[in-house]
């Protein structure tokens, strides 16, 4: 007990350099904490991108090609869903809902979602958020367009906006569906997904803006004006990919099964969270050279309570002789020592902790605004316990080398000192 | 009752040729003021680290208060400096961070001994101050606002308090103008004979020497000169 008082006394008469090497600790802790919980914040996030999804259909290929281009809107489709399979799995026992997904279109750009109204009303994010509009209305009409809030915030549009289409996915596309402009009639809130970079129209609109192309480009002398567009017959021949909604999650892999034996038409089905999780450990590498970094910074700021240790052992020599001559054996300069640094780290992931929380809690009205994510509150969770060991443990081990010193030096010096 | 007793007492530093310090015999009965004199070079410093028991002999033995210490662990010669010691430095021998009460009460907490003899520590040390001439005011004050003479005062007290029988002090007046230094005394003095506790005074200075009733010259005592 003598010694706790006597340490606690002796780190407030040094304070100065004592609260310096503390908040270095104390940052070097929330940075630990603080990224330890990015990290999981943006997996949890990553894996929320889509949900209420049971299955995700789109032409054979790879499952990661699968996922990225119908809900990362990333790359492109190797082949197209015939309408007419379409119809008939949406139309299968098993199946709840569907959502058709017509990709290939752009605008400056932000990829071209073409769909239906069942998009508004069956699509989940996140924790089962479905989406909301911040501004507008769903489309309604073949030229109604609803924009993610990104694309609204980036490119400035407001509703009652005109814009045109380009085909292909490149920001300086030529060729440009100009002759039939779109209306902006509607602005997503921020999602935090690729939503946010989309705009959506409907699927006759998607017809319509390609009814005059054949292969790709628009057919020379033979231009079919809005208008005119709108009347004609617009079912689509074609759709890129389709998200099934199940009327129960148990038959998921029966469904699956049956998708990717489908005999029309060669299918893939895959399963978006089994695939979304696939995907995170191909791209999760950063996590690890993450970790590494904060570790390094975490020992940096462990050897700068080293150094304050190591330097103040000379100015300490006189007050260890002193507690010698008292009575104090030597082990009781080493844990004096211990017992300093023991302080400063405790105190240090106590104040880094605070950091952390205050930080998170700072920052969630910010992020859910700007990014549409909701950030948890942070709580010390087991995984951050066991770091804080750690780190006081690692502390524990770099002190005893001044306390080593001091140790030895309280046997050599006996009372002799004379500083 | 013998309370120190050295018996052809031989100490050499490691790696050294000859004996730094050689007492064939040296005895200081209970409550006795001695005062032993020795320019620097004499061993001085190496007596004082052989009776407080930070070094052990190389040859011959150390009795304090009737107990051969001269094989004792280092562990057992802390055990008895911390229970039977009180030691003033030269200067600088208070915590800078502690009060004033604080510093005198150190011992008792590395020692049950000296704490049970204190019994209430705090009271203790307040009786021990106030009989050292340093009253409330001063007492109330940081450490190092006092001045030297204060602060060797709290110094008495603190090797004082839980009644040791043996007061070590290093050269404790070395600091000091006269006034003080002949004051200083006065008041060791008295405190340790109201707890009949013996003080082994080192210094070069002579004129101290003049107040103590036994003076040892170091050099007649050491052979190894």
């Amino acid at each position: 007990m003598i010694l706790f008082k006597l340490t606690w006394h002796s780190l407030w008469n040094r304070r100065v350099s004592v609260i310096l090497t503390l908040l270095s600790i104390a940052i070097s802790v929330s940075l630990l904490l603080g990224v330890e919980y990015i990290r999981k914040e943006a997996k949890t996030s990553f894996l929320n991108t889509i949900s209420g999804t049971d299955l995700v259909v789109g032409a054979r290929s790879g499952p990661v090609q699968l996922l990225l281009y119908s809900v990362f809107r990333i790359g492109n489709a190797t082949n197209n869903i015939t309408w007419d399979s379409y119809q008939t799995l949406a139309e299968h026992k098993r199946v709840a809902w569907t959502i058709p997904f017509s990709l290939g279109d752009s605008h400056k750009g932000y990829r071209v979602l073409g769909t239906n109204q069942d998009y508004f009303k069956y699509y989940q994010y996140s924790n089962k958020q479905p989406l909301a509009l911040s501004a507008g209305k769903q489309f309604d009409g073949v030229y109604d367009a609803v924009i993610g809030a990104e694309v609204a915030k980036q490119l400035n549009y407001k509703v009652g906006t005109t814009i045109t289409l380009a085909h292909g996915a490149a920001a300086t596309s030529f060729s440009e569906h100009k002759n039939k402009p779109f209306n902006i009639v509607g602005i997503l809130k921020p999602t935090g997904t690729p939503i946010d970079r989309t705009v959506h129209v409907s699927l006759e609109g998607i017809e319509a803006i390609h009814i005059d192309w054949k292969a790709g480009s628009p057919v020379a002398g033979f231009e079919i004006s809005a208008e005119k567009a709108a009347r004609m017959n617009l079912t689509p021949t074609n759709i890129t990919a389709f998200l099934v909604g199940l009327k129960s999650r148990a038959t998921t892999f029966r469904v699956q099964r049956e998708i990717n034996e489908f005999e029309k038409e060669p299918l893939l089905a895959v399963v978006p969270g089994v695939a979304l999780a696939e995907l995170w450990q191909s791209i999760g590498q950063f996590e690890t050279v993450l970790r590494i970094i904060t570790l390094f910074v975490l020992v940096a700021g462990l050897l700068g309570m080293l150094t304050t240790l190591l330097s103040t052992l000379n100015e300490r020599r006189r007050e260890m002789a002193i507690l010698r001559a008292v009575g104090a054996y030597p082990w009781h300069v080493f844990l004096l020592f211990l017992l300093e640094a023991l302080i400063i780290v405790v105190l240090g992931c106590v104040l880094g902790c605070l950091l952390v929380f205050f930080g998170v809690q700072l920052a969630q009205p910010w992020v859910t605004a700007e990014y549409g994510l909701h950030l948890s509150t942070w709580i010390l969770n087991w995984d951050d316990a066991v770091l804080l060991l750690l780190v006081t443990g690692l502390a524990v081990v770099f002190s005893t080398l001044p306390a080593l010193i001091a140790y030895r030096r309280a046997l050599q010096d006996g009372l002799t000192v004379k500083v | 009752m013998n309370i120190v007793e050295l018996n052809e007492l031989r100490y050499r530093w490691k790696g050294q040729s000859s004996d730094i310090l050689r007492i064939p015999e040296l005895t200081i009965t209970k409550g006795e003021h001695v005062f032993l004199r020795g320019e620097s070079g004499s061993g001085k410093t190496t007596l004082l680290n052989l009776l407080a028991g930070i070094l052990s002999p190389t040859e011959g033995s150390i009795k304090l208060l009737e107990k051969d210490l001269s094989h004792a662990s280092s562990m057992a010669k802390d055990r008895f400096r911390a229970d039977h010691m009180g030691v003033i430095f030269q200067q600088f021998n208070l915590l800078p961070y502690l009060s004033v009460v604080d510093n005198v009460t150190l011992p008792c907490h590395f020692s049950a001994r000296r704490k049970k003899q204190a019994g209430d520590i705090q009271a203790s040390a307040i009786q021990l101050l106030d009989h050292l001439q340093l009253h409330e005011g001063l007492r109330k004050s940081l450490v190092t606002e006092l001045s030297v003479g204060q602060q060797q005062r709290v110094a008495v007290a603190r090797a004082l308090i839980g009644q040791p029988e043996i007061i070590i002090a290093d050269e404790p007046t070395s600091a000091l103008d006269t006034s003080t230094r002949d004051r200083f005394i006065e008041l060791l003095f008295s405190q340790a004979e109201a707890q009949q506790s013996t003080i082994i005074f080192v210094s070069h200075d002579p004129h101290i020497a003049e107040r103590f009733p036994r003076v040892i010259e170091l050099s007649e005592i050491n052979e190894a000169l």
